[in-house]
């Protein structure tokens, strides 16, 4: 009791502070406007690397179509990729100097092409200033689906579930500019997941959004 | 001696001694002329040419005036006769027009300057020497002593091939801060306008019919801005002026004059300011006929660029006008817009008065108490000046807000862009030669002492109206603080119970909020929207 006496006493001259406040100032000022740029139809054409394999790279080639719900909520209703592949050097020093070579899924996980389906999530919206003089729009988002992945064997197709974040920046009501990193976990064997981290770079061109 | 000539040598000597007339003139009408190219070839009128406005030879033959009786030259003392120039090769005329061409205007200004000493004014290329320099100096930032020099042309009529360029580029200086009487006025108000091309005729009628409309005759304007064509920019323009004109005479404007400006407001020929201008002349119109919502769609047909803070005085009168019609949260967001650093330094008096009308309307009696108080607080030395009858042109709040607008901002502008050109004059000494460089530096001398008086003339008028809005608005201040002093103590009645809010309304899916932390955005300033209870009891339960 006497402590909660002593807490309300500490706490007496804030409360009154904050009443005194709003009363001199009273109100909420808030800036409410226009969402400027809405999403509907979007068509994204991407280049990208699948980078976390350390005997290969992969340049990749990605087209995707989403359809957008709300500001908030879409589905990426199909996203496809295809993958050149570079050995790396770690690899070509292995065979060269060693001659070693690597464990035969090394080889036979890398990933051709994929296609899949994603749910996508903008939970913000938001702006920055460029420079001081210029307003940017921008979007993050969170996507997560399933993919079917074409690994480099035969019949080399197997599942994999996807997740990854992104961020959307706009650059007119038709045109923004996707930057996202997802990464696949490809179940390649009965007992054995592979990670495939992939970083891409878009260009997300919007149809149908209204003003 | 004739009766006549004693007459001409009289009025020649009465010029020179007498002092400049009291009315605006032209800094560059002051513009002394290049001494005559020898003392036998030396005009009559020579000895008023480096005092008086006018040019002084008119363009006649320099030869044809020499055997004119020298009486005019009696009437100035011999020992003031200027030492005769230099002879000049005429290749200097050439070498420094490939300079220019060769895109040096600054090795190109001196020699064509002393050439233009040198030449006699019937020499085919003198008004081409006028124009090139000109021209030169315009390039090196020197926009004022270029303005002189294709002034010189226009008025001189020399040269039919110069004269369309030269008028052209006095049209592009127009755009930005220059002389108006000497472009304006003595250039384009007085033209024969039968020999120019379209575009720069029109600007001529144009100018003239404002020069009639200035001085109240609007028939004499009308037959000016009745040869423009219909669809050129000139013709929307001299619109403009007419009913602006117009609405200061009539004391109820129609039904019609405001349709005319929101015809205008529409009208893509004219600049984004005047349609602007139009919009807010509908805005202003509509609201003194206490159409607010009319007003409030006024103000929505001013189209800002991207990111422009937009002017003060728009969004205070949009406030008002909001607060009309009751929406009392949305004024006090415009209100918050005013407080913006863009705005910081804006004279708005009625500012306090209105945040502090609205606080009282929602019974925040304290918040409008002190609104009220901040007006008196913030403008105490002004107050202060006015009622000690001060200079009020010392007084740095009011000189701002009497420099911001209309003629004297123009003047202000004028001012400084001579200051700034004669600081940059500077910067040529070395390359201009003696001549030119004391030469231009005794125009920008005398033009901005011209510019100054005119535009002190115009701040103390500006100063002392600024004064009469900022006394109404401490005088409507006090009432308020009466009154809300009576409401403050005021018995709540029993039973009293405070009103029922008002219904907020929700953020549709296509807005999107940003709570406002103190800091400005230039995008927000339109958006601002305060959320604030009414503290308001009904006295009737």
């Amino acid at each position: 009791m006497r402590y909660a006496l002593l807490i309300l006493l500490f706490l007496v001259p804030g409360l009154a502070r904050a009443q005194a406040e709003a009363l001199e100032n009273p109100g909420a000022v808030s800036a409410i406007q226009e969402r400027r740029y809405r999403m509907h139809h979007e068509l994204l054409l991407g280049v990208g690397v699948l980078p976390d394999d350390a005997f290969y790279k992969g340049l990749t080639g990605n087209v995707s179509y989403t359809y957008h719900f709300s500001d908030t909520f879409g589905w990426q209703v199909g996203r496809g990729t295809y993958s050149y592949n570079l050995q790396t050097s770690l690899r070509t020093q292995l065979e060269r100097d060693f001659d070693v070579a690597p464990v035969s899924s090394a080889s036979e996980d890398q990933v051709q092409w994929m296609v899949g389906s994603d749910l996508v999530w903008s939970p913000l919206y938001g702006k920055t200033a460029f420079l001081n003089s210029t307003v940017l729009h921008f979007e993050a988002f969170l996507l997560g689906g399933g993919t079917v992945v074409k690994l480099n064997r035969s019949g080399g197709f197997r599942p994999a579930a996807n997740v990854g974040l992104g961020l959307r920046l706009f650059s007119s009501q038709a045109i923004s500019f996707r930057f996202d990193v997802t990464n696949n976990v490809v179940f390649t064997g009965a007992s054995r997941i592979n990670n495939v981290l992939s970083v891409q770079l878009g260009t997300a061109f919007n149809f149908g959004a209204t003003e | 001696m004739t009766p006549r000539s004693l007459i001409a040598a009289l009025a020649s000597a009465a010029l020179l001694v007498s002092p400049r007339p009291a009315t605006a003139q032209s800094g560059g009408g002051s513009l002394p002329m290049p001494p005559p190219p020898s003392g036998a070839q030396r005009p009559a009128g020579a000895a008023q040419a480096t005092s008086t406005p006018a040019p002084a030879a008119s363009g006649k033959p320099a030869a044809a005036e020499a055997g004119k009786p020298a009486e005019a030259t009696a009437a100035k003392p011999a020992e003031a006769a200027p030492p005769a120039p230099k002879k000049v090769d005429p290749a200097v005329f050439d070498e420094a027009l490939q300079d220019y061409f060769d895109g040096k205007p600054r090795d190109a200004a001196g020699p064509l300057y002393a050439w233009l000493q040198q030449a006699p004014k019937t020499d085919e290329n003198y008004a081409w020497g006028q124009y090139f320099l000109a021209r030169s100096l315009i390039d090196l930032g020197l926009t004022h002593a270029g303005a002189s020099y294709l002034a010189r042309i226009a008025r001189e009529r020399s040269n039919p091939n110069v004269l369309p360029r030269a008028l052209d580029a006095l049209k592009q200086l127009t755009d930005r801060p220059h002389d108006e009487v000497m472009i304006d006025e003595q250039v384009f108000g007085a033209l024969d306008l039968g020999f120019l091309p379209e575009e720069t005729g029109a600007y001529a009628h144009y100018q003239q019919g404002l020069v009639d409309l200035r001085v109240g005759n609007e028939r004499w304007a009308n037959t000016h801005f009745a040869k423009l064509t219909e669809t050129s920019p000139e013709a929307s323009h001299a619109r403009f002026a007419l009913l602006v004109t117009r609405l200061k005479s009539v004391k109820e404007p129609s039904d019609e004059l405001i349709a005319d400006f929101l015809t205008l407001s529409k009208d893509e020929k004219l600049t984004r300011e005047a349609r602007n201008e139009s919009a807010l002349a509908v805005a202003r119109l509509r609201y003194e006929r206490k159409d607010y919502p009319g007003a409030l769609e006024a103000y929505g047909l001013v189209k800002l660029p991207e990111l422009d803070p937009g002017r003060a005085s728009l969004y205070l009168e949009e406030a008002w006008t909001r607060y009309k019609l009751g929406e009392l949260r949305a004024s006090l967001g415009i209100l918050t817009t005013l407080d913006a650093p863009s705005f910081r330094d804006e004279f708005l008096p009625d500012k306090y008065l209105l945040r502090a009308l609205i606080y009282r309307d929602l019974c925040h009696y304290l918040p409008a108490k002190r609104a009220a108080k901040e007006l008196t607080r913030r403008f105490a030395d002004s107050l202060e000046a006015v009622r000690n009858r001060e200079d009020l042109t010392q007084d740095a709040r009011l000189r701002r807000a009497a420099n911001a607008r209309g003629s004297t901002q123009r003047a202000a502008r004028f001012v400084e862009v001579l200051e700034l050109e004669g600081e940059r004059l500077g910067r040529y000494a070395g390359s201009f030669g003696d001549q030119l460089f004391s030469h231009l530096t005794k125009l920008y001398d005398l033009s901005r002492a011209e510019a100054v008086r005119v535009h002190d003339a115009r701040l103390a008028e500006a100063v002392r109206q600024e004064a009469d809005t900022l006394l109404r608005a401490a005088e409507q201040v006090r009432l308020m603080e009466y009154e809300v002093g009576l409401k403050l103590y005021e018995r709540v009645k029993k039973g009293a119970k405070v009103v029922a809010p008002e219904d907020e309304q929700e953020l549709s899916p296509a807005n999107v909020a940003f709570r406002f932390d103190g800091e400005y955005w230039n995008d927000e300033l339109k958006s601002y929207r305060v959320r604030i209870e009414s503290r308001c009891i009904e006295e009737t339960p």
